[in-house]
């Protein structure tokens, strides 16, 4: 039944939306929308504090749950009501179940955690979405904030290493594996470093072809000296006869440019240039401008015109090298 | 002649079908059906979205350009009498609230009308490349809007009311000072600093710290230090050459947003344009690129889909003709890469500019 036709509604005047003389992006609602968002905007006109108020936002929502107006007046009507929010936790929970990529409901969610001072359904729910949807971004970001507001680190390293044991390929775990490891014991201490090191190369050796694992490898070591982590190259180098991938390739490269900046060696540099030129012309072609892009890079940055301080060719000039060492 | 026949078809099938495309954003203009719900408070974007690929169609002269700004000028929420809203001024999304349709001041009292970031800065965009000289945009009420909505930690939310806050709102900012032409709507230091602050450990940039990278958000990032001109102060050549090899490891055909990700049309753009902002989008692949956006093309409604087979929508329609215009498709408007508008409405905004500095020095 219409809200137009209800009596206990006669007291209201229903507010249309007004588009003016040449409405843009019309939307075409039915009978049904358009006379309960009529009802919704004079309840919100007024700021109707009630009941009914509070019930009919639920239609709303249910018409349209990316309405963040809706959302924020069915909130100052759980406060201005003292609604249970125990009961609002569930109804929320449904609600992201059905619409798990909508940023209202994660937003909704977390005010609710946040008056209840209660976060302990949410590792569980969030896992819960997660089996459905392993990358979802709004599930991750709702994850780490319950986890760093409430300080509930304890069990996430547990929970990344079970997920990467069912994909190994997840961007989004390999993400909160450095988020729980960055923000308890870090990476500072040689153990830990060495650990995750090794974790990483034991991942790559099952799944070669894994931009994530590589990424993280990287990212771990690149501002704590990537070419001198004793025994890394030598792996990687072992690797690559039999595990080989553009990552392990542009990984060699990123070692040899380290090593470079610390101690310029013509051998080293050879290296390095013939990784990119297998890159360019075999292992990664698509990217094959760009890798004899950061060749000519290498070259101006640590070949012999870099060391005489002469311009280049193309009119480039060498950095101001102290660091070129011959 | 079977042969023959499937060459000729393959052939066809990444030919660019511009009419089909003007008539999507055509119909997008006019009037969509119930199922499009979810957009009622995102219209104005979904607006920016046809109207910004009519232009780099160069197909304006199709719609009515004057009757749309007035449409545009009813969301701006003005100061009302006693100027006690300023803090929400900005522009609507859509007409939703129940505001009355009015195009000028003084702005109506209603416990809950505010601008929305994104709707400021794709209802300014609009009217520029719709030909309007934002004479009647009360600057001085978005930017106190704008400045609003900036939190401690240097983000932004959307609403003044209360909203999740990320990096998008960023560069929402951004692109409103900008086009303004006044940095005082936000502390960017400490934009700057959240900007940093979301640089994941692969050089790619998050919604927020600790967040996984992803191509929208690093778009968001360094379109955003681009606008305000900070670009190489914020980041070092170490890092901006960090960057530079997370955003081409995105190319696979098309761009996906994330590693092991699938390719999306608008990642063309996102990561494109970044790539673009970095100078470097010229080594990337242009034909596996174009043959991926051409593949979620829509031959029979026009627009394009974030994958083949799939059902077009504005956003992807328009982004995926932005990534055309950047891999130099004939027939397309140039696109700036930062401010996401043809160059065309870029050089009109860059003469109203002009005209406002010249207008401020005779001012005594």
């Amino acid at each position: 039944m219409f809200y137009r036709d209800r009596k206990e509604w006669a007291d209201l005047e229903p507010v249309p939306q007004d588009d003016g003389p040449n409405p843009v992006v019309k939307i075409a609602y039915s009978e049904k929308f358009s006379d309960v968002y009529d009802y919704f905007r004079a309840l919100l006109k007024k700021d109707e504090r009630s009941d009914r108020a509070f019930a009919l936002t639920a239609e709303a929502i249910e018409l349209n749950a990316a309405n963040y107006t809706v959302w924020h007046y069915r909130r100052v009507l759980l406060q201005a009501l003292q609604k249970d929010l125990r009961e609002e936790m569930r109804y929320i929970t449904d609600i992201i179940e059905e619409q798990p990529k909508n940023y209202q409901v994660w937003h909704h969610r977390r005010m609710v955690v946040e008056w209840l001072n209660d976060p302990s359904e949410e590792l569980e729910f969030i896992a819960d979405i997660l089996s459905q949807d392993a990358k979802n971004y709004h599930a991750w970001q709702h994850r780490q904030w319950v986890i760093q507001e409430y300080k509930l680190w304890d069990n996430e390293l547990e929970f990344v290493e079970k997920l990467l044991e069912e994909d190994v390929r997840n961007n989004s775990v390999w993400n909160q594996r450095h988020f729980v490891i960055s923000h308890t014991t870090g990476y500072s201490s040689p153990a830990i470093l060495d650990r995750e090191v090794q974790y990483c190369l034991n991942q790559i050796r099952k799944a070669p072809h894994n931009e994530s694992a590589w990424n993280y490898l990287k990212g771990i070591l690149q501002d704590r000296g990537m070419s001198s982590h004793p025994g890394l190259l030598e792996q990687v180098l072992e690797l690559k006869e039999t595990h080989c991938s553009p990552y392990l390739l542009a990984f060699l490269v990123d070692c040899y440019e380290d090593a470079l900046e610390n101690n310029n060696q013509k051998e080293t540099l050879n290296r390095a240039l013939e990784v990119c030129e297998y890159l360019a012309q075999e292992k990664d072609t698509i990217r094959k401008e760009y890798w004899l892009f950061l060749q000519r890079s290498l070259e101006s940055r640590f070949g012999p015109s870099a060391a005489s301080g002469e311009p280049l060719a193309d009119g480039t000039e060498p950095p101001a090298g102290n660091d070129c060492h011959t | 002649m079977a042969e023959e026949e499937s060459q000729l078809e393959e052939f066809e099938q990444i030919d660019f079908l511009r009419d089909r495309h003007v008539r999507f954003f055509q119909r997008t203009l006019q009037v969509l059906p119930e199922r499009y719900a979810s957009l009622e408070t995102t219209r104005l974007t979904v607006m920016f979205f046809a109207v910004s690929g009519l232009d780099v169609l160069d197909a304006l002269d199709v719609i009515d350009r004057n009757n749309m700004i007035e449409w545009i000028y009813s969301l701006q929420v003005l100061p009302t009498e006693d100027q006690s809203n300023l803090s929400r001024c900005g522009f609507r999304g859509s007409s939703h609230i129940g505001i009355p349709y009015s195009v000028k001041g003084p702005g109506v009292l209603h416990p809950y009308d505010s601008g929305h970031v994104a709707m400021t800065y794709t209802g300014l965009t609009s009217l520029l490349i719709l030909g309007d000289d934002l004479s009647r945009v009360n600057k001085q009420a978005c930017l106190a809007g704008l400045k609003a909505l900036q939190l401690e930690d240097g983000s932004f939310c959307a609403v003044p009311e209360g909203s999740e806050n990320d990096i998008r709102f960023i560069y929402c900012a951004a692109c409103i000072c900008y086009m303004l032409d006044d940095w005082s709507g936000m502390d960017i230091q400490k934009a700057i600093e959240y900007i940093r602050g979301s640089m994941s450990y692969d050089n790619g940039f998050g919604q927020g710290a600790g967040l996984e990278s992803h191509g929208g958000w690093t778009f968001c990032a360094i379109a955003s230090l681009c606008l305000m001109g900070r670009l190489e102060e914020a980041l070092s050549q170490r890092e901006l050459d960090r960057i530079r090899r997370w955003c081409i490891m995105r190319q696979q055909s098309g761009f996906h947003g994330r590693p092991n990700k699938p390719v999306d049309t608008c990642y063309s753009f996102w990561v494109g344009a970044t790539l673009e902002l970095l100078d470097v989008f010229q080594y990337t692949n242009y034909e596996k690129n174009r043959n991926y956006i051409l593949s979620t093309q829509d031959r029979l409604v026009g627009g394009f889909a974030k994958w083949p087979d799939s059902h077009p929508d504005p956003l992807h329609a328009y982004l995926g003709l932005c990534g055309l215009s950047l891999i130099g498709e004939p027939n397309l408007r140039k696109v700036h890469p930062a401010l996401n508008i043809t160059q065309r409405a870029f050089q009109h905004l860059q003469q109203l500019q002009q005209t406002w500095r010249d207008n401020a020095g005779t001012c005594t």
